[in-house]
């Protein structure tokens, strides 16, 4: 290429955590407003002072109202819980001793209002980082947040008026808050990619709840994208592309053009069983994160729920856990929702990286600290008040409760014994309930995989949960850009461990069933059934795209081209097997598939 | 000028939510609020929720609430109650 003289670099590929899956490809609408605004120093004179003054209470007017109408906003969008962080930021605003400071400032200092709203916060977020409570610490980013909101009022340009985007835009920003989120036009958003954030983030549970592509964790994708220039996102690969090349933008685009008639058109296939050619009937269940999910399922087609991640109903909340009452009309809906079909609950899996409880310090190697189970036998009357909400709400519907992060058999004796326990004093208190409550185990530590017939004997089924399970067989985190690349959910110490799971259930009579990120990507999907699971959980947008893969292919040529897989020597191998013969096997899905990056 | 001293018992302390509660209390009164740690001596400004939240004040602190004005007597009841009852948190068994 003859060119070089280009300022900006093209084709510069960002990696990231995949967030939420599918391809976009756009043009940048960067937000770095949200962190630090733009502000001047401005001397007054006493007679302009009054003018400051009463910009400022214009501007904290206007303020509230915006506030107002968001938190509206947001409570009909994303439910109640998300909206609770906007009260703080209400009363923040509403502080006389804060407007006191703000005005005094003004009058005293003789500066313009800017200047008084970003040296007071800076004050103010100075003295909460002195303060020896983590809870406290984290306020300061609400601070921040209602400081930025002022600032931009005051200053007048407000960038974009975010509920009326006229293009079609990707969002690129430091981070996706929640007030953000309810400002944007979300027709014309078509993903976003942030600098901050895993998995669990903010941002990643908003965009799978949104159904758009989103890659998070890229560090500095602000820096380097400004708005205007094109962008391709590649959520499920977890990758972002900037100013991409002709070729590479022609490539995407073939890209999405196949993901897309695979996806989406969600009624399609919704009446239709996930049964391959030769019979073999596989049940796809929904992961659930965001209560307003449920709704949506019967769109998809989820044959009930795999698994109901409990904790991020409240993660705005934290440290405050709901009292029994308010989780208890949670899951009563869910389990009216789910019907026949029926629902697992996760309990609690806090601790870890998903924010950790009032009173736990920060630990040096979270991932393998108390977190999930362990905390909830720690923290035993958090986890009973659980149970006994998930016991009533059981009387309408069919729950069933999944113990997360199980590494030995008295962690699975321990909460039974609490369960049963709970169960007795609701009897003795004449509380009414469901006390047929199936308690499953999740299979994700490698010593639960191990020892999966002693679980089976003492469970009534087992979850695997592989997202988890990848990371701790192969030790590998992957929100760590240094070691993503060694998160291989196709290599064959996974595979011959979920075939290990599979042999154990068989033998031992009890259901097995998988949840995880592997179960929504057709590709590994088919090499999961492959290995003899019978029962998949994912995100329930990737549903039909799954079962129509699943009704591509015949079971019984997986079966034995997965046990050739097993037998390769690394996941490279495996990848390169099933890129060749799931094509040749089923060119009506896999053809048009293949050649993933 | 009325006081007295109260404790802090609901499992989370005076975190956002009873922060809130309080300010939204004390700021129906006429009569100037004010808290004051016990134990650091620190105080706050009751009807700011900025300045409660700095007071850190988790469960078992000890607080002197101070107030002052026409309807002092009134006020002081009331926040006193708040207090007492958790700021109305911890319905049924007091789990959370």
């Amino acid at each position: 290429m003859a060119s070089s003289s280009v300022t900006r670099s093209r084709d510069v590929k960002l990696k990231g955590v995949p967030a939420s899956p599918g391809i976009a490809v756009g043009r940048v609408l960067r937000l770095d407003e949200r962190g630090r605004h733009q502000f001047y120093y401005i001397g007054v004179s006493a007679a302009q002072s009054r003018m400051e003054v009463r910009r400022l209470r214009e501007a904290l007017q206007e303020a509230r109202a915006q506030l107002q109408v968001i938190k509206v906003r947001l409570a009909k969008q994303l439910g109640y819980e998300h909206s609770f962080i906007l009260d703080a930021h209400l009363l923040m605003l509403e502080d006389a001793r804060l407007i006191e400071e703000l005005e005094h400032d003004i009058r005293t200092r003789r500066v313009n209002a800017e200047w008084a709203v970003r040296s007071v916060a800076d004050r103010a977020i100075d003295a909460y980082k002195q303060v020896n409570d983590s809870y406290l610490r984290e306020r300061t980013s609400d601070l921040e947040d209602v400081a930025t909101r002022l600032l931009t009022i005051l200053s007048g340009h407000d960038k974009f008026d975010l509920s009326k985007l006229d293009q079609d835009v990707i969002i690129v920003a430091k981070n996706i808050w929640p007030s953000t989120v309810a400002e944007l036009d979300f027709k014309r958003v078509l993903g976003f990619a942030t600098n901050s954030g895993g998995l669990t983030s903010h941002s990643a549970i908003i965009a799978r709840s949104l159904g758009i592509p989103a890659v998070v964790g890229l560090h500095d994708v602000t820096r380097l994208a400004k708005t205007g220039n094109s962008i391709v996102i590649d959520g499920s690969e977890g990758c972002v592309i900037l100013r991409p090349t002709k070729p590479v933008l022609t490539a995407y685009l073939a890209k999405r053009k196949r993901e897309a008639s695979h996806r989406a058109r969600p009624a399609a296939n919704t009446a239709q069983p996930a049964e391959t050619t030769d019979g073999a009937r596989i049940t796809l269940r929904a992961n659930v994160e965001l209560h307003t999910e449920i709704e949506s399922l019967p769109l998809f087609g989820a044959e009930g729920v795999g698994l109901y991640r409990s904790e991020f109903l409240f993660l705005t909340r934290l440290p405050e856990l709901p009292g029994e009452d308010e989780q208890y009309d949670l899951y009563r809906k869910l389990a009216e929702a789910t019907g026949e079909a029926g629902a697992n609950i996760r309990v609690f899996d806090l601790g870890g990286d998903k924010l950790t409880l009032e009173g736990f310090e920060a630990e040096q190697n979270p991932a393998l600290g108390l977190r999930a189970i362990r905390l909830s036998l720690r923290v035993e009357h958090i986890f009973r008040t659980q149970l006994r909400a998930i016991l009533r709400a059981n009387l309408h519907g069919r729950l069933r409760v999944v113990l997360p992060l199980i590494s030995t058999i008295t962690e699975l004796r321990e909460a039974k014994r609490i369960i049963a326990d709970v169960k007795q004093e609701m009897a003795e208190a004449r509380v009414e309930h469901n006390a047929e409550l199936p308690i499953g185990v999740m299979i994700e530590v490698p010593a639960a995989a191990l020892m999966a017939d002693v679980f089976a004997r003492e469970a009534d089924f087992l979850s695997v949960g592989t997202n988890d399970l990848i990371q701790y067989v192969l030790a590998v985190d992957r929100a760590n850009e240094n070691v993503a690349h060694l998160y291989q959910p196709l290599h064959p110490a996974i595979l011959r461990t979920i075939a290990h799971l599979v042999r154990v259930a068989e033998s031992q009579q009890v259901a097995l069933e998988l949840c995880g990120e592997m179960a929504a990507d057709p590709l590994q999907a088919i090499a999961l059934i492959g290995l003899g699971i019978r029962t998949l959980s994912l995100v329930p947008g990737s549903i039909p795209l799954v079962k129509n893969a699943i009704r591509s292919v015949e079971l019984q040529r997986v079966r034995s081209l997965m046990k050739d897989a097993m037998k390769l020597a690394s996941s490279r191998e495996v990848e390169e097997l099933l890129a060749r013969e799931l094509p040749r096997q089923a060119p009506r899905f896999f053809a048009a598939w293949s050649s993933r990056a | 000028m009325q006081e007295r001293t109260v404790t802090i018992s609901n499992r989370l302390g005076l975190h956002a939510r009873a922060a809130a509660r309080l300010v939204r209390r004390a700021s129906q009164f006429n009569s100037s609020v004010k808290l004051l740690r016990e134990d650091t001596g620190e105080t706050a400004d009751g009807k700011s929720i900025l300045s409660v939240l700095l007071l850190a004040a988790s469960r078992g602190t000890s607080l002197i609430i101070k107030v002052e004005g026409d309807d002092e007597e009134r006020a002081l009841n009331a926040l006193a109650e708040l207090v007492e009852q958790k700021f109305g948190e911890e319905l049924s068994d007091g789990v959370f």
